[in-house]
């Protein structure tokens, strides 16, 4: 018993103590192992100490039984699974905010680009098209004309370099490149409009309030004159 | 939204296309990835191919063992769209139905905006029915609308987008 207890004594302060139970027993030699397990399988550091835990508590084979699912009885597996899908169910019932997120989905190599840039390059290949339809082998995408088409009607700057320009000094705001390029595509007005269309930014309207305003008056005058 | 993408793609040249004259050979990995480029129409992660806009490396090329065919690895530069959540956007609508509008947004041509996530409009039936809301804005065929993306849907055997969209926020609506 006395032995036992003293095993729980030391428990509390964590990684230090599995070695060095594991380490007493033995020579230096096994101490090296038993820092070795320490760090790589601290799980199995982990059911030692609430093995011994258990030992110590009256409630011993209950918890003793909880702490090994490796042996793992059915009871244990089904609670864990129910476990699982609770959590599981609890996150797709959350309903997410609907904000915009591309970061998260786009493949590091795609960036974000406004519609007056997109506008802007698949016009010069357009120029090109004349040429390049002589050449029967070659052949156009489908949906390049439909992208053409939207990017036009969408795209309300003339100068999209200018709009990059204006539109980066946002950034140090943390707004993201997504963020930007919405804002170019609509062409707001005002920051409230800014705010209503992207919610995501709202969390930081205080700071990002200002140089917003400037951003958009500076935005005013590269605007199409239509 | 556009996107500026650089993509890895594999171009195998059939023995009987390759040429001596290494301009050629340039050329016809060209021609080859331009075509194969075109009818991939989407993909899932990028959404839909528009244009290639540069060819920024020709790899070392692979003999095929048994065809004799040589692959390219190369990495293009190139422009797609695709949609996504959150994203404000503009489609026009193509049919309208009792419970809601069919619009197209670019490439993507099934957005479907739903009755209940335009609570402000009703539906008014007729030979060319409309939605109209208290301000007497309209919602019909042809009409241009300005959306929100709440979700996106790719197929994989069409090889294309399905997007649903609502005007449940301020600012969204038809655009004149």
């Amino acid at each position: 018993m006395s032995e036992k207890g003293g095993k729980g004594f030391s428990l509390p302060t964590g990684k230090a103590v599995k070695s060095s139970l594991k380490s007493t027993p033995s020579t230096k030699d096994a101490s090296l192992k038993g820092k070795d397990d320490s760090s790589t399988k601290s799980k199995k550091g982990r059911k030692v100490q609430f093995d011994s835990e258990g030992l110590h508590e009256p409630k011993s084979n209950f918890s003793s039984k909880f702490d090994n699912p490796a042996a793992a009885s059915g009871k244990a597996d089904w609670g864990k699974g129910g476990k699982g899908d609770k959590v599981g169910n609890g996150r797709k019932k959350e309903p997410q905010p609907l904000e915009l997120k591309i970061e998260q989905e786009l493949p590091q190599s795609a960036k974000c680009l406004m519609d007056c840039e997109a506008a802007d390059i698949l016009q010069g290949i357009q120029e090109q098209m004349i040429l390049l339809s002589k050449d029967p082998t070659i052949k156009i995408p489908v949906s390049f004309d439909k992208g053409l088409q939207y990017a036009k009607r969408t795209s309300h700057y003339t100068n999209p370099q200018s709009v990059r320009k204006v539109l980066e000094a946002l950034t140090k705001y943390g707004v993201s490149d997504g963020e930007i390029s919405v804002i170019a595509n609509v062409c707001p007005e005002t920051a409230d409009e800014v705010f209503a269309l992207v919610p995501s930014l709202k969390t930081t309207r205080s700071v990002l309030i200002q140089p917003l305003k400037e951003v958009l008056s500076e935005l005013t005058k590269l605007k199409q004159s239509t | 939204m556009f996107l500026k993408v650089q993509l890895p793609w594999n171009v195998v040249i059939p023995a009987e296309s390759l040429d001596i004259k290494g301009l050629m050979l340039q050329k016809s990995i060209v021609v080859r990835l331009l075509d194969e480029f075109a009818s991939r129409k989407a993909t899932k992660d990028l959404g839909y191919l528009l244009a290639l806009t540069t060819l920024e490396s020709i790899g070392e090329g692979r003999v095929r063992e048994h065809t004799g065919d040589v692959l390219f690895p190369v990495v293009f530069s190139g422009i797609t769209f695709k949609l996504f959540r959150g994203e404000i956007a503009e489609g026009v609508v193509h049919k309208v139905l009792k419970h809601g509008v069919f619009l197209s947004c670019g490439p993507v041509e099934n957005i479907y905006l739903s009755k209940l996530k335009m609570p402000d409009y009703d539906y008014v039936p007729g030979e060319n029915p409309v939605f109209m809301n208290s301000k007497m804005s309209k919602i019909e065929k042809g009409s241009t609308v300005r959306f929100i993306v709440i979700g996106t849907k790719w197929l994989e055997s069409e090889r294309e987008f399905q997007a649903l969209v609502g005007l449940h926020a301020d600012y969204l609506g038809p655009v004149s």
